[in-house]
């Protein structure tokens, strides 16, 4: 019997390593950075190419109560949903969240519009009340985002956090001020692989260095898109890999928000009585949705559901072994 | 019905029409050459007017601003007649002025005269010509008939198989062979293998063969008076197609055409337009028009059956069908035509809906199908065109680009007449450094190779980003908010242009011109890829169209219009279709090389079954390229990651503008 050669793609690029968080000898307070990127490969690809550094799970945490969240959800995050400090704390030191995701929603002008003060404070005590990294998510409201997020980025100097939304149309206020005080980016693409690079193109432009950027080029749920944004993420991995400076960066993943707006998740059992148990529904459909975007190279992954982050967190870990 | 009386204001022209009218239709009526982009849907904004006096009922509109309103300023086609009116037609309004000839450039690329003739590739043989004959005068030995005489001498010239003669030469024959003494010029013409004694005339006249030579264009008519013996160009004039007040383009144009009063209409106005620049080359040569017997016409298929009077509605229809794609010699007169009234018309063939006899006239001009040489040609336009081939094979197709490239949907945009910025260079801060203007004079607006240069400019000084975004600290406070909201950045102010309003370009525009100009790069890269080769391959790239002839390279490849690859295979044709209606109007051999190795020999490719098309659209619509490895020359200058544009200019558009500014008179 002749042995078959092992078939293995030779690749000449490679993911950014993008480094969220700083400790205090690096100028921060946080415990422990978390490092993401770095591939080699495509996704799990042990025998290609040694996984650098693996996929992490961040708790989606808004600034105000969310008031259209199933049931089942508010249930499993209890009173914590009340105060974005117990919720951020309670995510990392319970639901064993890699990192907190915090969305500014309150300053959207239609729902609170909340100072910049207001949002600088929140900012400081949830770092206060964690020692994990953190991303800072603005209201994607372009004229409220440019008056917030400069204030809240100054606050947040030093620690190196993730902060976003960038978009093509707006992205020369964030870029100035992360440049200034220190911080990692998120450019948003409305799932088309070339407005990804162009906003990473036009970031770099401005001087903002390759390896502190970190794509969004949006989530779909299962059975909402799923399918696209998945071959999204392939190509844009695939561009990267074959040497495309302009596409090796880190992905991030909106998947609670989204596996939690389809129509699966949110029905109650009276509307869909042949659809399972509505406690374990939604949950289910976060859960997939999370698994299937782990396999097209996501690097951060932005979940809800407590149960969720541990059983995506297992899964990594199989996946890892 | 009650009527009332409108005048029309700088012309002084006094028309009556139906209380309810537009004030569009009262200005087709007096002959007013208004703008009229959308063709009176009140969608393009391009039609404003000053109500002097009178009475009239407007409806509302969005491009009018309260300042404007005010003034008494109104949409044409949104304004309709309630009283005796006065209105005046502001310059930037008239679709007025003469158009810029391109075909003197075209000198530059000079294989195209060395088309026809002794040694050339197409003998100088015309479809229609002239032929002196002495014939013996007839004695009881030889009594054949008038007309067989006449054949019997044609055929001891040539080889004359069937021949043909209509009765109206016949009724006058015997008088005027006897009163001529038997020297008569025969005028012949030739289809398929049958010649028709079209004319004949006492004497000899066979020194006084015209021809012309027509381009028959959705925007301009260019027509060339050609001496048919020496093959030269006695005259050339153009002007406007006056169904732009009737539609900016061929899709309203076709829409417009939906019964026979209105296709009789579309077909008078260009009939017209070809009748008044025919009088304007016999005014301009001194000829007889008696002594201009053919005329061929290159236009697009909707242009050429529009000028037929053949319906042109299935063309728009699935699946895009003309009525026909090699219309047949016919009488110039029988569409209302003003020569020689047994003078012919032929329009060269087209390929199919979307591509036409202007396309096939192009590549004739260029010669691309002569040569095992790979080449691209790209006719820039509303509609642009492009095709790729060699003298084995040829593939084309069509790619819409909006009219960007025409002055349309621009704020300040016009076409490239007379008042047109046509060259820009900008230093820092976006001032302006360089300005050639068609005419000289103060500038009215700004043109589409005007505008290639503003954006390339524009990026080079940092003023935009590669999304066409304005970067408020590199534009020196020359940023402003328009009503609309939007930023725009004054290029020239109100005392400094013609009209005393300011010359500005929004991001909208430069949106605009972006989406152009990627239709028309990505249009190329799909061809490209369709049969397997890339743009390197290229031996040649012509670039043909009205504008297509001022365009500054450089700038182009700069915004990534046009593929990065060696300069000196960029080639301009100018107007490859009147040029290339002139080849065949002086060779019948040129004809038939056009229908065989040209418009039968074309494949057509349908971009939008392309999957390649859509998915990598969006990567076109940044400057010059999301994937700047496609312009590795540009690499160093708008390197990844580089920060700003390098501002200083190169030396190869300055070397072009310069030849730019001497070009104009």
């Amino acid at each position: 019997m002749t042995m078959l050669e092992e078939a293995k793609e030779k690749w000449t690029g490679a993911i950014n390593e993008v480094v969220i968080g700083a400790t205090k000898a690096e100028g921060g307070t946080r415990a422990a950075g978390v490092t993401i990127g770095g591939d080699k490969s495509l996704p799990f690809m042990h025998y290609e190419a040694p996984i650098k550094n693996r996929p992490i799970v961040a708790l989606e945490v808004w600034d105000r109560e969310p008031d259209d969240w199933p049931q089942p959800l508010m249930e499993a995050l209890g009173d914590a949903v009340k105060s974005p400090v117990a919720w951020a704390k309670k995510g990392i030191e319970e639901f064993g969240a890699d990192l907190i995701c915090l969305k500014l929603m309150s300053t959207h002008p239609d729902f609170g519009d909340a100072t910049a003060k207001d949002a600088v404070q929140t900012v400081k005590a949830v770092l206060a009340a964690t020692s994990a990294p953190l991303i800072i998510w603005g209201c994607e409201h372009d004229e409220k985002d440019n008056e917030v997020l400069p204030r809240c980025s100054e606050a947040a100097k030093g620690e190196k956090c993730l902060m976003g939304v960038v978009t093509e149309d707006n992205y020369k206020t964030l870029v100035a001020s992360c440049i200034a005080d220190g911080h990692s980016l998120i450019g948003l693409s409305p799932i088309d692989i070339n407005i990804a690079k162009q906003i990473n193109i036009l970031v770099m432009e401005m001087g903002f260095p390759a390896n502190r950027i970190v794509m969004y080029p949006t989530t779909g749920a299962l059975g909402y898109g799923l399918e696209y944004c998945y071959s999204i993420q392939e190509r844009g991995r695939v561009a990267a890999l074959s040497g495309d400076k302009m596409m090796a960066m880190p992905v991030i993943c909106m998947v609670g928000q989204e596996a939690w707006h389809a129509k699966e998740a949110r029905a109650p059992k009276e509307e869909a009585p042949d659809w399972g148990d509505e406690k374990t529904r939604g949950l289910f459909w976060e859960i997939a949705t999370a698994v299937a975007l782990l396999e097209a190279g996501s690097d951060i992954l932005v979940l809800r559901h407590p149960a969720a982050i541990k059983a995506t967190k297992d899964t990594i870990n199989k996946l890892m072994a | 019905m009650k009527t009332f009386s409108v005048k029309f204001l700088p012309d002084d022209k006094t028309v009556q029409a139906t209380a309810g009218k537009s004030v569009l239709e009262a200005a087709i009526v007096a002959g007013i050459p208004i703008n009229s982009v959308c063709g009176g849907d009140g969608v393009c904004g391009k039609c404003r007017v000053i109500v002097k006096s009178g009475q009239v009922e407007a409806e509302p509109n969005v491009f009018l601003t309260r300042r404007e309103i005010q003034r008494g300023m109104a949409l044409a086609c949104r304004t309709f007649i309630q009283g005796d009116l006065v209105i005046e037609v502001p310059l930037e309004s008239r679709v007025g002025g003469v158009p810029q000839l391109a075909s003197e450039d075209a000198v530059r690329f000079g294989r195209i005269s060395e088309r026809v003739g002794e040694g050339a590739v197409f003998a100088r043989n015309p479809l229609c010509r002239k032929e002196y004959l002495e014939l013996s005068a007839p004695c009881l030995d030889d009594n054949i008939s008038d007309q067989e005489r006449l054949y019997r001498e044609l055929r001891q010239r040539r080889d004359l198989p069937i021949m043909q003669m209509g009765l109206a030469i016949l009724q006058k024959l015997p008088d005027l062979l006897r009163k001529s003494d038997w020297k008569a010029t025969a005028l012949l013409g030739h289809r398929g293998g049958t010649t028709e004694v079209m004319d004949v005339e006492a004497g000899n006249t066979s020194q006084k063969q015209l021809g012309i030579a027509l381009d028959v264009g959705t925007t301009t008519v260019v027509a060339h008076l050609v001496d048919l013996q020496s093959s030269e160009t006695l005259a050339t004039q153009a002007k406007y197609n006056s169904q732009i007040s009737l539609g900016d383009d061929v899709i309203s144009r076709i829409m417009y055409s939906s019964t026979d009063t209105r296709r009789k209409q579309l077909r008078d106005l260009i009939v017209n337009d070809i009748n008044d620049l025919i009088a304007g080359l016999m005014m301009a040569s001194k000829v007889r028009l008696h002594d201009v017997t053919y005329i061929v016409c290159a236009g697009n298929t909707t242009m050429v059956h529009l000028l037929l009077g053949l319906d042109p509605a299935n063309i728009r229809r699935d699946p895009y069908v003309p009525c026909v794609s090699l219309p047949p010699a016919i009488r110039a007169v029988e569409i209302g035509i003003k020569i020689n009234p047994r003078g012919l018309l032929l329009a060269l063939p087209s390929v199919s809906s979307y591509v036409g006899g202007d396309v096939v006239a192009d590549v004739l001009v260029t010669g691309m199908t002569d040569s095992p040489d790979l080449s691209l040609l790209i006719d820039m336009g509303t509609n642009g065109e492009l095709v790729i081939g060699n003298a084995e094979w040829l593939v084309c197709c069509s790619a819409s680009a909006g009219p960007a490239f025409e002055g349309g949907g621009i704020t300040c945009g016009m076409r490239a007449t007379r008042g047109a910025i046509e060259h820009l260079t900008l230093s820092a801060g976006g001032a302006i450094a360089e300005v050639s203007i068609v005419g000289g004079g103060k500038p009215l607006g700004i043109c589409g190779s005007g505008l290639i240069d503003a954006i390339a400019e524009l990026l080079r000084n940092g003023c935009i980003d590669r999304r066409g975004r304005f970067v408020e600290t590199a534009c020196g406070g020359k940023l402003r908010e328009a009503e609309s909201g939007e930023p725009e950045i004054v290029l020239f102010p109100g005392d400094q242009t013609a009209l005393g309003k300011d010359i500005v370009l929004t991001e909208a525009d430069i949106n605009n011109f972006i989406h152009s100009k990627g239709a028309i790069y990505m249009a190329a890269e799909c061809l490209m890829a369709h049969v397997d080769l890339s743009f390197n391959d290229l031996k040649h790239v012509y670039i043909a169209g009205g504008f297509g002839n001022y365009l500054n390279i450089e700038r182009g490849v700069e915004i990534g219009l046009l593929p990065d690859i060696e300069r000196q295979k960029f080639h301009f044709v100018g107007n490859g279709s009147v040029q290339g209606a002139k080849i065949v109007l002086l060779s019948r051999d040129a004809l038939a090389y056009v229908q065989t190795r040209i418009a039968d020999a074309m494949t057509y490719f349908e971009l939008s079954s392309d999957h390649k098309y859509m998915n990598e659209y969006s990567s076109c619509l940044f400057l010059p390229h999301t994937n700047i490895e496609k312009f590795p020359s540009l690499r160093n200058k708008i390197g990844a990651g580089g920060g700003t544009p390098a501002a200083a200019p190169s030396a190869g558009p300055r070397r072009s503008a310069t030849a730019g500014s001497a070009r104009r008179k």
